[in-house]
């Protein structure tokens, strides 16, 4: 045990030394918030933004009467003039208008009348204006068609058929989680990226500079020596998930997501509740850290192993994505997926299943010493000792 | 005493050592002599419990390393082939970590440093942080955290290459102040005169075997040369030869 401490106490004093390493390591946690701010100020904006919309119509002369629901609808319009595609396609406008020359006469013949709605696909931004426009002229068709019966004598109500009526199960919190899909993976990936440096110092780095022979020559267990490492580069790591947690919160809760029509409340029960899912985590990360940086043949080597590590707090979030499952016990077994859900879930105020935290947390935790231990029997392998 | 006897090791199809057999006494200077490459550091290595011999065993004190390669190293102070330091750490902090991993309270460790300090002439360098050290503050920083537990046996490997006129008198006068202690010291070394000037008994190492053993009188003797040098070479020309 005293040797563990040793260890644990010398690796920290070394890491917390290496400032421009250390500085490194942290400006993730740092940043990560500030990206989730501007990304999720900038969605706010564009799912909220309806004000002054400016829509360029060509020949609007020929449907005052669809004009009107346009401008009661809130929009200015504007004539255009030119390549309504060209402009589009230039991006110079969201969307044209097109009301044919001959809107008149087939509206009197009752024909099929047609206005051009041209947009840009592929455009991520201008999807909700075009459908506003969609849905604009849809509604002023059935107003027409229902007073075209009620001028004939007949009921409006005689076109009323099946409609669809929605009714949404998730809650207020639920729907702003889905907002949240990266909050789990940020906070996970700063376990991954917070203790890596020291992780690979540790071992890679030890032998590299030569000091991995004088420290086994040691009277002490090489076992003691892996724990000692591993619960150092755990303390880091698990500090910069903690502050990379308070700092996505704290973005979260500064963000005007009310005006999504969303609710996102914290109280300190889940703060603690999220405190405990993820404990495990930054010991699962850099357990694996150590052993692929004493099994990679030099420093390089592990930094490059050890970098692909971070792309595992991906991993559950894009499978959730498509292959969207309803999580059931067995998930929570799983290292990091289970840590995954249950953010998302605390976050989402969703009711989790009792077995969940001692799940998640006795398998991550069971892991990471079973992965020590075999790092601990790796460095009484000489092919490991030498370099 | 340390005890080494039929250790043999290869590494792949590359025979490191075939038989090695020697004793080191106590209150004596053994040289280990060898060209670069006859297989001193792979025996000191087994010695102290790096790696494992494939046959043979390594004894400190009747303790069999392979067997028991904790108590065996709680016996030894080696200086290792890596020489690697910790940058960041002070000479003192080197002290203290390697005092700690053998078991020492905080307070023994304070002692022990203090005398290494004065004994390797470090008061200069007791604070600092190891960057930058010269290649003979760094030999001496390495010197002092294998002697930090007060060791019975003392096992350096080339403790003086590639240091200066200074510092290798320095370490020539540690090992010669280490057997009056009593203390059993066993270095190698590929520099003849280092090994006559210092030691009681030479043992000679040429491609994996040992292929002489006794006093410089004696190996002088057995090669038929006046010269311990022409000895050596001699010596080691019979083992390649053969």
């Amino acid at each position: 045990m005293n040797v563990v401490r040793a260890v644990l106490i010398k690796e920290l004093k070394d890491g917390l030394r290496d400032r421009r390493a250390l500085l490194s390591a942290f400006l993730f946690p740092l940043f990560a918030p500030v990206f989730i701010y501007g990304l999720m100020t900038l969605v706010i904006k564009q799912n909220t933004e309806s004000e002054d919309l400016v829509l360029p119509v060509i020949g609007q002369d020929y449907a005052p009467a669809l004009m009107r629901q346009f401008e009661e609808a809130g929009f200015t319009l504007e004539a255009f003039d030119g390549s309504p595609e060209a402009a589009v396609r230039d991006k110079t406008v969201e969307l044209v208008v097109q009301v044919p020359e001959d809107y008149q006469e087939t509206m009197a013949n009752f024909e099929l009348t047609r206005v051009l709605v041209i947009h840009d696909g592929s455009r991520n931004d201008t999807r909700t204006i075009v459908r506003k426009v969609r849905n604009l002229i849809s509604n002023y068709n059935n107003e027409l068609a229902a007073l075209r019966l009620i001028a004939r004598g007949v009921s409006p109500k005689i076109m009323q058929g099946v409609r669809a009526k929605s009714s949404d199960v998730a809650s207020d919190e639920q729907r702003a989680a889905n907002l949240l899909n990266f909050i789990p993976i940020y906070v996970l990936m700063a376990a991954f990226v917070c203790g890596l440096g020291l992780a690979i110092d540790n071992t890679a780095g030890e032998r590299e500079r030569r000091s991995l022979e004088p420290l086994l020559i040691n009277p002490v267990t090489r076992t003691a020596l892996i724990f000692g490492k591993w619960l150092a580069a755990s303390a880091l790591a698990g500090a910069g998930m903690i502050i990379t947690l308070a700092l996505c919160l704290a973005a979260m809760l500064a963000l005007p997501i009310d005006e999504l029509g969303l609710n996102f409340t914290l109280t300190a029960g889940q703060v603690l509740m999220l405190l405990i899912a993820i404990l495990p985590v930054p010991m699962f990360a850099s357990s694996l850290q150590l052993l692929l940086g004493l099994f990679a043949k030099s420093f390089k080597d592990a930094q490059s192993y050890v970098g692909i590590l971070i792309f595992i707090p991906v991993v559950p979030t894009l499978v959730m994505q498509f292959l969207p499952i309803a999580s059931s016990l067995w998930m929570y077994f799983v290292p990091i997926f289970g840590q995954s859900l249950m953010i998302k879930e605390i976050l989402g105020a969703e009711t989790i299943p009792r077995l969940a935290y001692p799940a998640a947390f006795i398998t991550t935790f069971a892991t990471s010493l079973l992965v020590c231990w075999i790092t601990g029997r790796l460095l009484n392998q000489e092919r490991v000792i030498q370099s | 005493m340390i005890e080494v006897s039929g250790l043999k090791k290869t590494f792949g199809d590359v025979v490191a050592i075939e038989d090695v057999s020697f004793t080191a006494a106590d209150a004596r200077v053994t040289g280990l002599l060898g060209h670069n490459g006859a297989g001193k550091s792979t025996s000191l290595r087994v010695l102290y419990g790096l790696i494992k011999p494939e046959t043979g065993y390594a004894k400190i004190d009747g303790i069999d390393v392979s067997q028991d390669r904790i108590t065996a190293q709680s016996k030894l102070g080696v200086l290792p082939d890596g020489h690697g330091l910790y940058t960041r750490l002070t000479t003192r902090e080197h002290l203290q970590y390697f005092g700690r991993l053998h078991g020492l309270s905080d307070d023994q460790i304070e002692t022990r440093s203090e005398e290494l300090i004065r004994m390797l002439d470090m008061q200069g360098i007791k604070d600092r942080r190891t960057e930058g050290f010269s290649q003979g503050e760094r030999m001496k920083v390495c010197l002092a955290r294998a002697l930090i537990h007060n060791p019975r046996h003392v096992v350096l490997d080339e403790p003086t290459n590639g240091l200066d006129v200074m510092t290798t008198r320095k370490v020539r006068e540690l090992i010669a102040e280490l057997k009056t202690l009593g203390l059993c010291v066993l270095f190698s070394s590929h520099l003849m005169y280092e090994v006559a000037k210092l030691c009681d008994d030479i043992v000679i190492i040429a491609e994996g075997r040992v292929v002489a053993v006794g006093s410089p009188e004696e190996i002088r003797a057995a090669a038929g040369v006046d010269n311990l040098e022409d000895a050596f070479v001699l010596l080691s020309e019979q083992a390649a030869s053969a």
